[in-house]
């Protein structure tokens, strides 16, 4: 799938996965992969209310049907498929058919604005054994950002030394970019994906 | 299953960066591709 995101791309296409799975878990699912840079969104709250109004819950088993929706840019349903849940996907198809859906439309779309990208200056804090911190260094591994040097206080006494000078305390994760800290893990991967995905 | 020609419904869900990510935020913009899978540790 990550292979074929350029098409998708190129064809005007946001990838969406959705299953009823957390935030968390989304994560470390992705970084198992290699990395997921498309959004994948937790439908748990109340779970599978938005698979249900697509009327792909699937009631008895619990899960989300293992399905497509093509949904154009005037929010109009292009083409819906279910391979079942045990089924695959064929996704060079799909890309076909994302292909056609945007020959009608591509003339009309406006963009969205580039992202600002990241300071030079950035780095990651982190800490062993400390699960914040595994989480904002998967965020770099999702997002495919390998310029951030990620500095483990546990380890490297300078690390936790600059750590300490710039940011006031020994707390990490710590993502520093000139002199400003951040320390939630949330904030930081937040801030991570507003600086690199367009969205 | 929801029918070709028929209005998405909308929706507001978090994405694994916390981001809200809303459906209507590609209108004018993108085609979006829902992938709808069980679960995670599966194949997209």
């Amino acid at each position: 799938m990550e292979d074929l995101l350029d098409r998708f791309h190129a064809a005007n296409t946001q990838v969406l996965g959705v299953s009823i799975d957390s935030i968390y878990c989304h994560a470390n699912w992705a970084m198992s992969l290699g990395g997921i840079s498309f959004p994948l969104l937790s439908d748990f709250n109340p779970k599978g209310a938005v698979a249900d109004s697509f009327g792909l819950y699937l009631d008895e088993a619990g899960i989300d049907d293992r399905a497509t929706v093509i949904v154009d840019a005037n929010g109009v349903v292009r083409h819906v498929s279910s391979v079942t849940p045990s089924g695959k996907r064929d996704i060079a198809e799909l890309a076909g058919l994302c292909e056609k859906v945007n020959e009608a439309h591509e003339s009309t779309l406006r963009s969205f604005p580039d992202p600002p990208g990241l300071e030079d200056d950035t780095v990651l804090f982190v800490r062993s054994n400390c699960m914040f911190s595994t989480n904002a260094a998967a965020a770099l591994n999702n997002l495919h950002i390998d310029t951030v040097p990620v500095r483990n206080v546990t380890d490297d006494e300078a690390a936790l030394d600059e750590l300490v000078a710039v940011s006031g305390k020994a707390q990490a994760p710590c993502l520093v970019v000139g002199n400003k800290a951040r320390h939630e893990a949330a904030d930081i991967i937040t801030y991570l994906a507003g600086r690199v995905s367009e969205l | 299953m929801i029918n070709v020609g028929e209005a998405a419904p909308g929706f507001t869900l978090q994405d694994q960066f916390s981001r809200k990510i809303s459906l209507d935020q590609f209108e004018g913009r993108r085609h979006v591709m829902l992938l709808f899978y069980p679960l995670d540790f599966t194949p997209t």
